[in-house]
C-alpha cells in the first residue's frame, strides 16, 4: 500500500470545485471539531468538506484515489471507539447535510433514508404511522442512521427485536474507488449474489460510503408493561435473567445496575433505590396487551421465586417513567463523578454475567479504580464505565492496564471485545486477541479488494 | 495586536473543570439553536467547549474566527438540561468570554456596537436617554419613594412601549402601589453580562441599586425576563420578581378579573430566561388560562426542553437570528397556533422579525397584550 500524501494547494482548489466552496473548510476551527469523537482520542484533518450527494462523495474518492489521501466519513461524531477519528490526515467527509428522509413505506415496511438523518428523527417518523424503528442506541437523539449502519448499533431493545444490522435492507454505497454500487434488494427475501448489505453494516467507514439506506420497519407493539426487580445478591439476579429467558420469554428489554452504579443514581438523582442492593434488573415486556400482561405476570412470579427483594410493576404511564428514570439517569450519574468517563462494552454469554461482574470488580480493585457497571443484561451486554480523570498521567496508565484486563476477561469468558462501540481506533490493538492473525488477515483481504490504496477511513479496525 | 491565547489562568479553575467535564458524547447537538440552523460542530456546544480546550492547552490559536464560535452562543443552555455530564456551558461561555475581554480581545464587530452603545446611552438600541421615558406618563416620568419599583427595562422602554402602556393600564385596573425609575432608569447589565464586559456592567448595577435604594424599594417586578435574571444574580438586598409572576396572583386574589372572551388557539413560547434560568413556567399559563376563550398549546419541546427564538444573536448577526426565531414560528404553525404569547421582550421582538421574515401568517402577542384585551371595557 503506497503511503498518503498531504493536501497541495490544487487538491484544495479541486475539493472546493467539488463540493462548492461553503461547503468546504480548512480553518482551524473546523479541523479542530473534527478531530474528536466521545473518546479521548485526537487527530485533526486537513479539510473537512460537506458533500451533498452521492456523485460528490463519488468524486472526492475518485480524486483520493489519484492524489493519494486519506478520506474518513464522519456522521455526528458520537462514536465510542474513535472511528471517525482521521488519524491519517487528509480529508473528512462531514454528511450531515445528506439529511433527507424520502419514503416511509407502510406497505411494505420500510423507510428510506440519506445517512444524514437522526436515527430519533426516523423513529419519531415512522411511530406517527403506527410504525417503529427497533434499533435504539442510548445516542439515538443525536447519532446519524449512517454512523448506526457503520457501527452496526444496539441498543435497550436489542434482546428481543436485534441490532441495527437486522434493519438495514439495502444500500446504496460509494465504494472507495469512487463507484456507485447498491446492495440488498426490497422484498423481504433476497439472496441473490453475497450479502453485500452485510458486509457492509458494521464495516466502520473503511469499505465505503452510504448514501441511501432502506430500513426495514416493524409494526408498533400495542402495549408494554414495565418492571423493576430489586436483588441483594448478584448471583440472584444473573439466575432470574437465565429464568426469564428459559421460561420461554424475550422481553423487550433486560437491563441492570450493579451497586456502584446503584449508588451513584441516587446521589445524582435521589429515585429511591435501596443502596445496599448489589443489582437491579429493569424489564419490559411489550406486544399485544394480554401477551405482554401475561408475560409480565410470569416475570414478576420468576424474579420472586428467585430471590428478588422486592419487584415492582408499573401501573400507569408515570409509575413507568419513574421506573426508567433509574435507567435513563444511569450515565449521567456516573460521569459526574469525576472528570472523565470512560464507556467500554465488553459482551459475554448473558449466562457467564457473573462472572464478568466479579472480574471486573476485582480488576477495579487490583487497580484502585472506580468502575461502575450498567448495561444490557438480557443480551451480556455490559457497560464497565471507568470514572477518572485524563489529565492525572499516573492513574491514566493504571486505567490502560484494566482495561486490557477487562477484554481478556471478556474473551476468556466466549464474550466479544465490543458488544456495541465497534473497533475503530481504541480497540484494534485487540482485534487479533479475539480472531487470531489467520482471522484479522481475511479481514484485511477484503479491505484491501474494495480498496487497494487505502484511501477511506484508514488506520482503523485493524493495527 | 490581540493575545493569541487563553490560559487556564485567565479562565480560573472552576470553569477550566468545567470544560474538561465535557465527555463529548454529542448529546447538545440536536438542540443547539446555531447548530440546528448551520449544522457546523464548531457552532454546537460540544464544538465550543472543545474549541476553549483546544485553546487552555495551546493547541489552537484565538482567531477571531474562534472568538466568532464563542460570541456565537445564545447562551439559551438548551444543551445543559441534555448534558450527562451537567456542564453549565452558558456560564462556561459568559466566563470564557470575561477571560477574552480582560486580557483584551476585541468583541466581534456586532456586539462592539451594542457595547458601545450601552456606554454611551446605557440602551442596547442606541437611542437617545430621553426617549425611554418620553412616553410614560408625565406623573411616572419621576421616582418617588415606593416599596414596589415596576423596572421596565429596554425593551419595552425604547421598542415596544405600546406593552408599556398595556402593563401600565392593566396595573391601573388592579389598583395597586408601584413607582418607576422612568427617566433614571439603566441597563439592567444583562447584556454587557453576556458579551464579558464585566466592569461595565458592575457599575450600571452600582448604579441601578443605589437608585432602588435611594428610593426605598424593597420588591423590583419587571416585565423582561432578562432583567429579573440580571437582579437575581447581580443585585442583592431586593426580591425580585417577572411581572407574570405577580399579575398570576393579582388574578388569583381577584384584583384582575379577565372576563371578555379572547376566541384565540394560543401556544405560549417559553423563553430561556424564563424557563430553564428563572424557572417560571406555571404564572405565565394560569394567566392565559385564566382568559376565557383561550385554547392554550404546547410546542413538542416546552418548558425546560423550550427551544430559543435565537434573541441573544440579535446583536451579532440579526438575520441569524431571524432565522433561527422562523424556525420556531414555523413549530408554532405546524401545531396550529393562531397566536404565539411571549412573556420575554426579547423573544417577542425576535419572533415577530422571524414571522416577517418566513412570511407565516401568525400572530406574536405578549402575554399582557392578550389579558388586557379580556379586560377592555370592564
Ligand atoms: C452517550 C452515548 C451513548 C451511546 N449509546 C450507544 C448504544 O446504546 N449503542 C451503540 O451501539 N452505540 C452507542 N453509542 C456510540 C455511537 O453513538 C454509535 O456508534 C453511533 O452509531 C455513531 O453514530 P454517529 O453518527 O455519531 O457516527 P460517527 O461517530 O460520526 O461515525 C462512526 C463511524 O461511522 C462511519 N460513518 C458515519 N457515517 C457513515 C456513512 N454514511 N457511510 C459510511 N461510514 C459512515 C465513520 O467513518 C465512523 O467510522 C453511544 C455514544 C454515546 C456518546
Amino acid at each position: 500500500m503506497s503511503a498518503l500524501v498531504g493536501l497541495d494547494v490544487s487538491i484544495r482548489e479541486r475539493l472546493r470545485g467539488i463540493v462548492g466552496a461553503e461547503h468546504y473548510s480548512d480553518a482551524a476551527e473546523d479541523l479542530y471539531c473534527a478531530s474528536y469523537d466521545a473518546t479521548l482520542e485526537q487527530a485533526r484533518p486537513e479539510a473537512v468538506v460537506y458533500p451533498a450527494s452521492a456523485d460528490e462523495i463519488s468524486r472526492i474518492l475518485r480524486l483520493a484515489n489519484e492524489a493519494g489521501f486519506a478520506v474518513t466519513p464522519r456522521g455526528s461524531g458520537t462514536g465510542l471507539s474513535g472511528a471517525s477519528i482521521p488519524v491519517a490526515g487528509g480529508v473528512v467527509l462531514i454528511l450531515t447535510r445528506l439529511n433527507r428522509l424520502l419514503e416511509i413505506n407502510a406497505d411494505d415496511l420500510y423507510a428510506i433514508a440519506e445517512p444524514g438523518v437522526i436515527t430519533q428523527t426516523l423513529a419519531d417518523a415512522v411511530a406517527k404511522q403506527g410504525l417503529l424503528y427497533p434499533p435504539d442506541p442510548g445516542s439515538m437523539k443525536s447519532s446519524t442512521l449512517g454512523g448506526n449502519v457503520a457501527m452496526n448499533a444496539g441498543g435497550l431493545r436489542g434482546l428481543k427485536y436485534g441490532v441495527t444490522a437486522d434493519y438495514v435492507m439495502g444500500l446504496e454505497v460509494v465504494l472507495p474507488t469512487g463507484e456507485i454500487i447498491r446492495t440488498g434488494a426490497y422484498p423481504v427475501k433476497s439472496v441473490s449474489g453475497y450479502d453485500m448489505t452485510r458486509l457492509m453494516v458494521g464495516s466502520e467507514g473503511t469499505l465505503g460510503v452510504f448514501t441511501k439506506m432502506v430500513m426495514k420497519l416493524v409494526p408498533r407493539p400495542e402495549h408494554c408493561e414495565s418492571m423493576l426487580a430489586v436483588f441483594a445478591d448478584m448471583a440472584a439476579a444473573a439466575e432470574t435473567v437465565s429464568a426469564i429467558i428459559r421460561a420461554g420469554v424475550i422481553p423487550a428489554t433486560l437491563e441492570f445496575l450493579d451497586n456502584v452504579t446503584i449508588n451513584c443514581v441516587e446521589d445524582f438523582k435521589h429515585v429511591g433505590l435501596p443502596r445496599s442492593a448489589e443489582a437491579i434488573l429493569l424489564i419490559e415486556t411489550d406486544g399485544v396487551r394480554e401477551a405482554a400482561q401475561r408475560e409480565a405476570e410470569k416475570i414478576v412470579a420468576i424474579c420472586h421465586g428467585h430471590r428478588a427483594a422486592e419487584v415492582r410493576r408499573a401501573a400507569d404511564a408515570a409509575e413507568r417513567d419513574r421506573i426508567w428514570e433509574a435507567r435513563r439517569a444511569a450515565l449521567s450519574a456516573l460521569s459526574r463523578v469525576r472528570p472523565t468517563t470512560i464507556l467500554e462494552d465488553a459482551t459475554v454469554p448473558r449466562s457467564r454475567i457473573p462472572e464478568m461482574v466479579a472480574g471486573v470488580r476485582k480488576i477495579a480493585a487490583t487497580y484502585n479504580l472506580q468502575i461502575g457497571i450498567f448495561g444490557h443484561a438480557g443480551d451480556g451486554n455490559l457497560h464497565p464505565t471507568i470514572q477518572t480523570d485524563q489529565r492525572d498521567t499516573e492513574e491514566m496508565a493504571r486505567v490502560e492496564k484494566a482495561v486490557d484486563e477487562i477484554f481478556a476477561l471478556a474473551l476468556s469468558l466466549q464474550g466479544t471485545i465490543t458488544g456495541e462501540h465497534g473497533v475503530g481506533l481504541v480497540k484494534a490493538k485487540y482485534l487479533k486477541d479475539e480472531f487470531g492473525e489467520e482471522g484479522v488477515r481475511a479481514m484485511r483481504a477484503i479491505k484491501r479488494a474494495l480498496d487497494p490504496n487505502n484511501v477511506l477511513n484508514p488506520g482503523k479496525m485493524f493495527r | 495586536m490581540a493575545p493569541k491565547t487563553l490560559t487556564a489562568a485567565d479562565l480560573g479553575p472552576k470553569e477550566t473543570d468545567q470544560a474538561y467535564l465535557c465527555a463529548k458524547c454529542g448529546m447538545c447537538l440536536q438542540v443547539c439553536p446555531t447548530y440546528q440552523l448551520t449544522g457546523r460542530e464548531a457552532m454546537c456546544p460540544r464544538g465550543r467547549v472543545q474549541l476553549l480546550r483546544g485553546l487552555l492547552e495551546s493547541r489552537l490559536e484565538l482567531t477571531d474566527n474562534l472568538r466568532d464560535m464563542i460570541y456565537t452562543c445564545c447562551g439559551c443552555n438548551a444543551c445543559y438540561v441534555n448534558c450527562p455530564s451537567g456542564v453549565d456551558v452558558e456560564k462556561l461561555i459568559n466566563e470564557a468570554r470575561a477571560a477574552m475581554r480582560a486580557k483584551g480581545v476585541e468583541l466581534p464587530a456586532g456586539q462592539e456596537a451594542m457595547r458601545s452603545r450601552l456606554a454611551d446611552v446605557s440602551n442596547p438600541f442606541g437611542l437617545d436617554r430621553a426617549e425611554r421615558a418620553a412616553w410614560l406618563p408625565p406623573e411616572l416620568r419621576k421616582p418617588r419613594t415606593a416599596e414596589t419599583c415596576l423596572f421596565m427595562g429596554c425593551s419595552i422602554s425604547f421598542a415596544n412601549n405600546k406593552t408599556g402602556k398595556t402593563i401600565l393600564r392593566i396595573l391601573e385596573k388592579a389598583g395597586v402601589d408601584f413607582m418607576l425609575l422612568g427617566e433614571e432608569e439603566e441597563c439592567c447589565g444583562d447584556p454587557l453580562v453576556r458579551i464579558g464586559e464585566t466592569q461595565l456592567a458592575e457599575a450600571m448595577i452600582e448604579r441601578n441599586q443605589a437608585r432602588f435604594r435611594r428610593y426605598g424599594v424593597r420588591r423590583i417586578v419587571t416585565p423582561c425576563a432578562g432583567c429579573v435574571k440580571s437582579f437575581r444574580r447581580h443585585y442583592g438586598g431586593f426580591e425580585s420578581r417577572h411581572l407574570v409572576e405577580w399579575i398570576a396572583d393579582l388574578i388569583d386574589e381577584g384584583q384582575i378579573k379577565p372576563r371578555k372572551p379572547v376566541g384565540r388557539k394560543v401556544i405560549y413560547f417559553d423563553g430561556c430566561d424564563m424557563g430553564r434560568q428563572l424557572g417560571i413556567y406555571e404564572p405565565p399559563r394560569r394567566i392565559l388560562r385564566a382568559i376565557p376563550g383561550i385554547e392554550l398549546i404546547e410546542y413538542d419541546k416546552s418548558r425546560e426542553f423550550g427551544q430559543c427564538c435565537g434573541g441573544p444573536l440579535i446583536s451579532y448577526d440579526p438575520e441569524m437570528a431571524s432565522a433561527v426565531s422562523a424556525q420556531r414560528v414555523a413549530e408554532a404553525a405546524e401545531k396550529g397556533a393562531e397566536t404565539i404569547a411571549a412573556a420575554c421582550p426579547t423573544c417577542f421582538l425576535n419572533l415577530r422579525s422571524g414571522g416577517q421574515a418566513s412570511g407565516q401568517r401568525i400572530d406574536v402577542q405578549d402575554v399582557m397584550a392578550l389579558l388586557y384585551r379580556s379586560l377592555k371595557g370592564d
